[in-house]
């Protein structure tokens, strides 16, 4: 643990030094990325020894003479750990040049402050040990991010953005809290070990409770409204550690709770696993139908938490119904796509960052050509694509696939098992064709073509701090696609603090993976032939360069171009009774048309649901008792005296 | 030895087949039609050409070829062709090749993106919709088959002791899947009903729009592997139909070849006597495809109980 603490502290350091040295904004920047980077590296070789040998290294600390702050570390603590050291120092890294701005010096040392504050918050909510300092570690997590959203507080929209994600993480925790109290009335201990002494019917209510606390911080629909207002609202690189890390938190807390209750039953699976496939289908649905390039990187997180849960449900269902097979592959699945998730989708939200510097555009139908104008972008950017697709040979497919792998296996079950675990493959498929559609959407159209607007023609390449990681985070994606092996090895070895859980022979895992590796090295094996095959015929050819065919078309304009939307429009029309569509189309009326417009929106139900039926009325009533508040000071203490009083009485 | 045999003659017969359906077609339409081989003179043709490439494209535009001729090729590698065993094949295999198909065509489709072509957007945006909604079929089929025999892989499908065959318990639900199958293959493989791949007009066309731009030896990547493709989808319809575990690989493989011959005569026939449907017809007819197989699928329910 020694270590572990000493990597914390090395964080700190960093964070206090961008504080104290902001002033000399190049000079701030340098030390604190260092900092930051030796800091997580050190963090990575402290849970080497945990995630290899599953050594368990536990410190706690005394609190206000009362509490006990205990933290362990053991194999599943590790495996969360990996992309918070892995992924937050590149987003650190990437900063240098995304945060360009000297005349913004004090604010950028503050976003360092609070930054370094989550990093640590969420390497000590992987390891908190007891109830307490789970909470404290979980507000303090929640609070850091805050403030990172609230970067820009002069836009209205980042404000507004910033409250609805603070509300949603504190009604969240609210829930946590209550799970938390009630498992604490039944047990008397802080130790989260005791949890498994709670009688049957009262785990399933704290298992629901903390549900709703870790489904709003994971972003499971209906909960996931914060997502596609918070991730926008932020910097780039903020984004990419809140949506590639942060959230994970949320499912770290379900596996962990999972563990330490120790049920069996299936309720709790199937309840899971359909959160998974409603938050899957309806993220990519909503992915599709959105044009903001950093809004639709939130909701395919809101789609790929559903895909974690779907492979965690599989797996709970197999404890469930003891196929250990299916429970082993649908929880590994599940796990290693929390790493996967969080390398791609860093890259991808790195890749907007990127985009939106140089454009200054988020509207994907403003956007185009820009493979062209900033290659290293586009290529990490298409690679980071095709693995959020969860496409071979890379390492998206490579969750998926052991996700399936389970679910397959628990075709076998009968009755309601079998409906369950029919629906997971077929909504993975489902998933697995949207998400390939998106991305084919947001990379035809943001990269490829011709720009459509001055702004898109103008953008260049970012500098090399920008770059760097989207290669590293790039080269990633293809290493655990095409050698898979350590990787799925190391997330059945965080399983194993699920002690219900009786892993499968690691020979047969190996082999199976070892599978997967062959058909991966195959398609890069066959891909290389037919690029020969092709330099073949293309050898001492005549290759001419021409305009696009038009058909006949003589004048073609950029704008004709096939725009994101009506490209996605189609298929989010199939979804429709789940997606609200609003058209406002101005017709045409006369002989000689006038100006006509047409746009069209898609609504997210959720959010309009939540405002229509429980904002709106709340509103109206309390605007009914707006009279109680009314400026007069002497009555607000006429208030606090007849409260006392009242109160008295019960004594 | 088998194995080798079969897989060659898979690959150099595939671009055969099609001049089957167009000598139907051209029967039906009291023509002589072209020749047999004409697809073989179609491919040495381009292959001979140099390209003409737009000014709008990027290295994604050459890359699309190459990657879905590379995915075609893969998943006959893993096929048990007339029974054979097949070149490779593990446990689990078909889910990385579906997977495998589903980049090919993310490449095929963001090449036609990268054009700038307002129709071939259209027909990319087309080509993901659809593709999405028959591999929900796709998964329902291999979720039966593991139902049935607990296998994973077409080696496993077709070969070995516990193959699927119609002859079985449960064999009445696999017609249920030859009927879906065909409308998976029609839907795929951009045959009528869904798709029209003679037509002139740019707006109607889903998968030929996306390739117009393409020339020379990159078009004969694509032609070929869309020749391996529906080879593929046929020869999966041919071994359900009929298991191949007769004593001889050569009887093995003429009946082999005799049943594929009768099913590209049946797309020749669906393409001679139906119209193409409605673009907005297109998904109802692939989620028929769907409801088939997903009632074969609830049915093993009271089946294997």
């Amino acid at each position: 643990m020694d270590t572990f603490v000493f990597s914390l502290t090395v964080l700190l350091a960093g964070g206090l030094f961008a504080l104290l040295a902001f002033r000399q904004f190049s000079l701030m920047k340098a030390g604190y990325i260092a900092l930051t980077v030796s800091g997580s590296l050190i963090g990575l070789y402290a849970i080497k020894v945990p995630l290899v040998d599953g050594t368990l290294v536990t410190f706690s600390i005394t609190w206000l003479h009362l509490f006990t702050l205990s933290f362990r570390l053991d194999s599943l603590s590790a495996f969360f750990l990996i992309p918070i050291f892995a992924v937050c120092p590149l987003a650190v890294f990437y900063s240098f040049h995304y945060m360009d701005n000297a005349a913004q010096r004090g604010r950028v040392a503050v976003n360092y402050f609070f930054l370094t504050l989550l990093i640590i918050s969420m390497a000590l909510v992987a390891t908190a040990d007891n109830v307490i300092s789970f909470a404290l570690v979980w507000e303090l997590m929640s609070l850091s991010s805050f403030f990172l959203v609230m970067h820009d507080y002069q836009k209205k929209t980042t404000r507004r953005a910033g409250y609805i994600y603070f509300i949603f993480s504190h009604v969240g925790a609210m829930f946590i809290f209550a799970a938390f109290a009630l498992a604490y009335s039944y047990t008397g201990t802080f130790d989260f070990l005791s949890f498994a002494d709670i009688p049957g019917n009262i785990k399933i209510i704290v298992f629901f409770l903390a549900l709703v606390g870790f489904g709003s911080k994971a972003g499971i629909f209906p909960l996931h409204m914060w997502l596609p207002h918070a991730h926008p609202a932020a910097p780039s690189n903020i984004s990419a550690i809140m949506s590639g890390v942060m959230i994970k938190m949320g499912i770290y807390g379900i596996f962990r709770l999972y563990a330490n209750l120790g049920v069996t039953d299936l309720i709790f699976g199937e309840a899971v696993l359909t959160l998974g496939i409603i938050s899957g289908i309806l993220g990519v649905v909503y992915a599709l139908g959105k044009h903001d390039l950093k809004k639709l990187l939130a909701y395919h997180s809101v789609e790929n938490i559903g895909i974690i849960l779907i492979g965690t449900g599989i797996g709970m269902i197999g404890i469930a119904s003891e196929n250990m097979v299916m429970a082993s592959f649908g929880f590994a699945g599940g796990l290693l796509h929390v790493l996967n998730h969080s390398i791609f989708k860093s890259l991808l939200f790195f890749g907007a960052g990127a985009v939106l510097q140089k454009t200054g555009v988020r509207h994907i139908d403003q956007l185009g050509g820009l493979m062209k104008r900033m290659p290293t972008t586009g290529k990490t950017f298409l690679i980071g694509s095709v693995s959020i697709s969860g496409l071979p040979p890379f390492n998206g497919f490579v969750s998926e696939f052991l996700i399936y792998y389970g679910a397959f296996h628990g075709l076998t079950l009968g009755g309601s098992s079998f409906i369950f675990t029919m629906l997971a493959i077929l909504s993975l498929a489902i998933i697995g064709g949207l998400a390939a559609a998106c991305f084919s959407k947001v990379v035809g159209v943001v990269f490829l073509g011709e720009p459509r607007t001055e702004k898109a023609a103008g953008a260049f390449e970012p500098g090399f701090t920008m770059t760097l990681p989207m290669i590293l985070l790039a080269a990633t994606c293809v290493v655990i696609g095409v050698f898979p092996e350590p990787f799925v090895l190391a997330a059945f070895q965080g399983l194993k603090s699920i002690k219900t859980l009786h892993l499968v022979d690691v020979n047969e895992v190996a082999m199976i993976v070892g599978n997967l590796a062959f058909a991966a090295r195959l398609f890069l094996g066959v891909f290389v032939f037919s690029v020969l095959i092709r330099k073949f015929f293309y050898f001492k050819k005549e290759i001419t360069e021409g305009a696009t065919w038009g058909c006949g078309f003589t004048q073609p304009t950029t704008k004709m171009q096939y725009t994101g939307t009506s490209y996605a429009i189609s298929i989010v029309d199939f979804f429709r009774p789940f997606v609200h569509i609003r058209t406002n189309y101005s017709g045409i009326s006369r002989i000689f048309p006038g100006r006509t417009t047409y746009n069209t929106r898609v609504d997210d139900i959720a959010e309009t649901a939540l405002m229509d039926r429980i904002v709106s009325p709340v509103l109206y009533l309390l605007a009914k008792l707006r009279w109680i508040q009314h400026g007069h000071i002497q009555l607000y203490i006429g208030y606090i005296i007849v409260t006392i009083i009242v109160l008295l009485l019960f004594i | 030895m088998e194995t080798y045999i079969t897989l060659a003659l898979a690959i150099v017969t595939a671009p055969l087949f099609p001049g089957i359906i167009l000598k139907v077609k051209a029967f039906f339409a009291g023509k002589q039609g072209p020749p047999l081989f004409i697809k073989y003179f179609t491919v040495m043709k381009l292959l001979r050409k140099g390209s003409v490439y737009s000014t709008s494209t990027s290295f994604v535009f050459k890359l699309g070829p190459t990657v879905s001729f590379t995915t075609a090729l893969i998943v006959l590698l893993f096929f048990p062709f007339a029974g054979s065993m097949p070149l490779f094949s593990f446990h689990g295999d078909v889910i990385v090749l579906f997977y495998i198909m589903g980049i090919g065509r993310f490449f095929t489709v963001i090449a036609a993106l990268d054009t700038a072509s307002p129709f071939e957007g259209m027909g990319a945006a087309r080509e993901v919709f659809f593709s999405t909604i028959a591999e929900v079929t796709i998964f329902t089929i291999l979720i039966l088959f593991y139902r049935l025999n607990g296998s994973l892989s077409f080696g496993e499908y077709f070969t070995g002791e516990t193959h699927i065959s119609p002859m079985n318990a449960s064999g009445a639900l696999l017609l249920f899947v030859i009927v879906a199958l065909f409308m998976v293959l029609l839907t795929e493989n951009s045959r009528v009903p869904v798709d029209d791949p003679a037509t002139h007009l740019e707006l109607t066309m889903i998968h030929e729009v996306m390739i117009l731009d393409h020339s020379g030896p990159d078009l004969a990547l694509i032609e070929l592997g869309s020749f391996y493709k529906l080879f593929f989808y046929s020869a999966f319809i041919t071994h359900i139909i009929c298991p191949f575990t007769f004593a001889s690989g050569a009887v093995n493989g003429l009946i082999f070849f005799a049943i594929l011959t009768c099913i590209y005569i049946a797309i020749g026939l669906t393409e001679s006597i139906m119209a193409r449907f409605k673009m907005d017809l297109v998904p109802q007819f692939i989620l028929t495809s769907f409801a088939l197989v997903f009632f074969a699928a609830i049915l093993t329910m009271g089946v294997l109980q």
